[in-house]
C-alpha cells in the first residue's frame, strides 16, 4: 500500500493561449493526502483547482514536476491510476440526459470493465445511496440539477475507487442535499477511501474536511486541519457576546489584554491580545450582567479571508 | 470485450431515445429513388446493382461518419468525454462499439432499398447469395467501427466535427467505386479506392445480387476484416497521439 494517497511535487502547470500571454494555472504545487482523508482544495475562481483535480485524474499533462495517485505517476502510469480512481468534475454536467439514471450508470460501469451483473448491483446499492432508487429508470433531463450531482456521485463510485476526485460536488444542492452529500463524504472516508474534494464552501470544508490546502494564483497557501488553519489566521481567542451595552464594551475595551472590540448589529466581538485576559474579560460581562458570551476562534471563511484576500468579483 | 459491449448498448440506447440518429437510414429511401431513377433514364440496367448497393454504403458510412464525430462533439459539450477518457477502457473502445451498433442498425437500408426498386420502380431485387450478403454487412460494420476511430480522433483535435464529417463524405464514395464503378475513375486513382475497404464491401455487395458464382468470398471478406483492423490500429496510435497533445493543450472540453 502506498504511504500517500496523492502525491504532488513541485507541480505546474500553464496554458498556451494564441496571441496572448500564456496563463500559470499552478505554480509550484505541493501536497500530500493521507490514505482514507479527506482533503479540501479551497480557492477562489481561477486558483488552480479544476487544473489539479484534471491533472491528478490523468485528464490534462502538467508542464512541470510530477504527482502521484496511490504510488503511481498520473503521466507515466495512467493505466494503474485510472481503475483506482473515481472522477465527478463538471458539477451536474457528464451525464446523458435523455437516458435513464439506470442506463447512465450501466455505460460507465462497462468503461471500468465491470461485468454486467455486478455493474447494475452495484449502479442499485449506488442509486439507493444517493437517495435516487425510485427515480432510476427516469431520464435524467427530468431530474433537479441537485438529483442530477447525486447521480454524478454515484457515477464516480461506480467502480469502488480507492481514491475520489470531486469538484465542487455540492454547487447548487439545496441545504437538505448538501447536508445528506456531506454524511455521504463521511461515509466514504469511513470505509477508507481517500476523497479530494474542491469547494467554495467553507461550512462543507470544516464540517467534512481532515485537512485543507488553500490555493490562489496556482499557489499552495498553507495546508492544515482546519482548526489549525484557523489558528494560522490569529493566534489569540476572541469573545463574542451579545446584549452588552455601550458602556460595558466601552470599558472591556480599557481592559488589559484586549486588542479591540468590534461591534455588529447583533454582537460584539471581544479581540484579546494573550490568551490570559479571557478570564478577565469574561468575569467583566457576567459582573456586567451579559450572560450570552463565547469564546471563539476565526471560522475558516475568515482564514480564507485572511489569507486570500477579499477581492470581490475578481479572480 | 466489457467497454465494447457497453458503449455499442449505450449507442442502441440513445437511438432509441433520440431518433435524429436515424436521418442516415430515413434518407435512404431518396437515394435509391434518384440512382434508380438515373439508371432507368440512362436505360442501363445493367448498372441496377451499383444503384441499388450504392444507397446502403451511402447509408453505413454516413452512420458511421456521423457517429463519430457526434460522439466526440457531445460528449465534449456535455462533458462526459473527460471522464471517458480517464477511464481504463479508453475512448478508441468507446468509438469503436457505438460506431459498431449504428452501422449494424444501417442494414435496414437493404430493407428499404429492396421495397423501393420493388414498389417505386417495379424491379425485383434477387438476392442470389443471401449468407454473403449477410457476411459483407457484418465484416463492413466491423470494418466502419475500426475505421471511426481514426476519424474520431482527427475530431478531436478540431472544434467541430460537422466540417471534417461533411468533406469527408462523397470523396470517399467515388474513391471506393460506391457511386459509380472503379473502372470509370483514372487508372492512377483505382489503387486509392482498393485501399478503402468500401471498394471490396461494394464489389462483394453488387455480386451478391448476381447469380453467378461468387469467386474467393473469404479472402474478399478477409481484405475488409483486414483493412478495418488496420484502421483501427491507426486510429489508436492516431487517438493516442492526439489525446496526448490535448491533455497538452487542455482542450479536451470546451468551457
Amino acid at each position: 500500500m502506498a504511504d500517500w494517497a496523492v502525491e504532488a511535487d513541485d507541480l505546474g502547470r500553464v496554458f498556451e493561449v494564441k496571441k496572448r500571454p500564456a496563463v500559470v494555472a499552478l505554480s509550484g504545487v505541493s501536497l500530500r493526502v493521507a490514505p482514507g482523508e479527506v482533503h479540501g482544495l479551497l480557492g477562489p475562481n481561477g486558483a488552480g483547482k479544476t487544473t489539479l483535480v484534471k491533472i491528478l485524474s490523468t485528464v490534462l499533462l502538467p508542464s512541470a514536476g510530477g504527482a502521484r495517485v496511490m504510488g503511481h505517476d498520473v503521466v507515466a502510469e495512467t493505466a494503474a491510476v485510472r481503475p483506482l480512481i473515481g472522477i465527478v468534475i463538471g458539477g451536474d454536467r457528464g451525464l446523458y440526459g435523455r437516458l435513464t439514471a439506470r442506463q447512465n450508470l450501466a455505460y460507465w460501469a462497462a468503461l471500468y470493465r465491470l461485468a454486467p451483473a455486478d455493474g447494475r448491483e452495484r449502479s442499485e446499492a449506488l442509486l439507493a445511496r444517493v437517495g435516487l432508487a425510485d427515480r432510476g429508470d427516469d431520464r435524467v433531463q427530468s431530474y433537479s440539477r441537485g438529483m442530477r450531482q447525486r447521480l454524478h456521485l454515484a457515477r464516480g463510485l461506480i467502480n469502488d475507487p480507492q481514491v475520489l476526485f470531486l469538484d465542487e460536488p455540492s454547487t447548487g444542492m439545496d441545504p437538505v442535499a448538501a447536508r445528506e452529500f456531506r454524511a455521504i463524504v463521511r461515509e466514504l472516508a469511513a470505509e477508507g477511501r481517500t476523497v479530494f474534494l474542491t469547494t467554495h464552501d467553507m461550512a462543507e470544508a470544516e464540517a467534512v474536511c481532515d485537512r485543507v490546502t488553500l490555493i490562489d494564483r496556482g499557489q499552495v497557501l498553507a495546508t492544515e486541519s482546519p482548526t489549525a488553519l484557523s489558528r494560522l489566521a490569529s493566534r489569540n481567542e476572541r469573545i463574542e457576546c451579545a446584549g452588552a451595552g455601550d458602556g460595558v464594551l466601552e470599558r472591556v475595551g480599557a481592559l488589559a489584554g484586549v486588542e479591540r472590540v468590534t461591534v455588529t448589529a447583533e454582537s460584539a466581538r471581544i479581540h484579546l491580545e494573550t490568551e490570559a485576559a479571557v478570564g478577565e474579560v469574561m468575569r467583566w460581562l457576567v459582573a456586567a450582567g451579559v450572560t450570552s458570551v463565547r469564546v471563539t476562534r476565526p471560522s475558516l471563511e475568515e482564514v480564507y479571508l485572511d489569507m486570500v484576500g477579499d477581492r470581490g468579483m475578481g479572480v | 470485450m466489457r467497454g465494447l459491449r457497453g458503449a455499442a448498448r449505450l449507442q442502441f440506447q440513445i437511438v432509441r431515445a433520440d431518433r435524429g440518429y436515424l436521418n442516415e437510414i430515413l434518407a435512404n429511401p431518396f437515394f435509391a429513388i434518384i440512382f434508380l431513377g438515373i439508371v432507368r433514364a440512362a436505360g442501363r440496367r445493367d448498372l441496377t446493382a451499383y444503384a441499388v448497393v450504392a444507397p446502403v454504403l451511402i447509408t453505413l458510412w454516413g452512420m458511421a461518419l456521423e457517429i463519430s464525430g457526434d460522439i466526440v462533439d457531445s460528449d465534449r459539450g456535455v462533458g462526459i468525454l473527460e471522464g471517458v477518457v480517464a477511464t481504463p477502457v479508453g475512448f478508441p473502445t468507446v468509438v469503436s462499439g457505438r460506431v459498431l451498433a449504428v452501422t449494424l442498425l444501417s442494414g435496414v437500408a437493404i430493407v428499404e432499398t429492396w421495397l423501393v426498386a420493388r414498389i417505386g420502380f417495379g424491379v425485383d431485387i434477387t438476392v442470389h447469395h443471401p449468407w454473403a450478403l449477410l457476411a459483407t454487412v457484418v465484416v463492413t460494420g466491423l470494418a466502419a467501427a475500426g475505421t471511426a476511430v481514426i476519424m474520431a480522433g482527427v475530431f478531436v483535435l478540431a472544434r467541430t466535427a460537422k466540417t471534417f464529417q461533411n468533406s469527408l463524405n462523397y470523396p470517399i464514395f467515388l474513391l471506393a467505386g460506391v457511386i459509380v464503378p472503379l473502372s470509370f475513375l483514372p487508372g492512377w486513382l483505382r489503387p486509392v479506392g482498393r485501399v478503402l475497404f468500401l471498394s471490396w464491401s461494394a464489389d462483394l455487395l453488387r455480386e451478391s445480387l448476381a447469380p453467378a458464382a461468387m469467386v474467393d468470398l473469404i479472402p474478399r471478406l478477409g481484405i475488409i476484416v483486414a483493412l478495418g483492423a488496420a484502421g483501427l490500429v491507426v486510429g489508436r496510435v492516431v487517438m493516442h497521439v492526439v489525446l496526448t497533445r490535448v491533455r497538452i493543450l487542455g482542450t479536451l472540453s470546451f468551457e
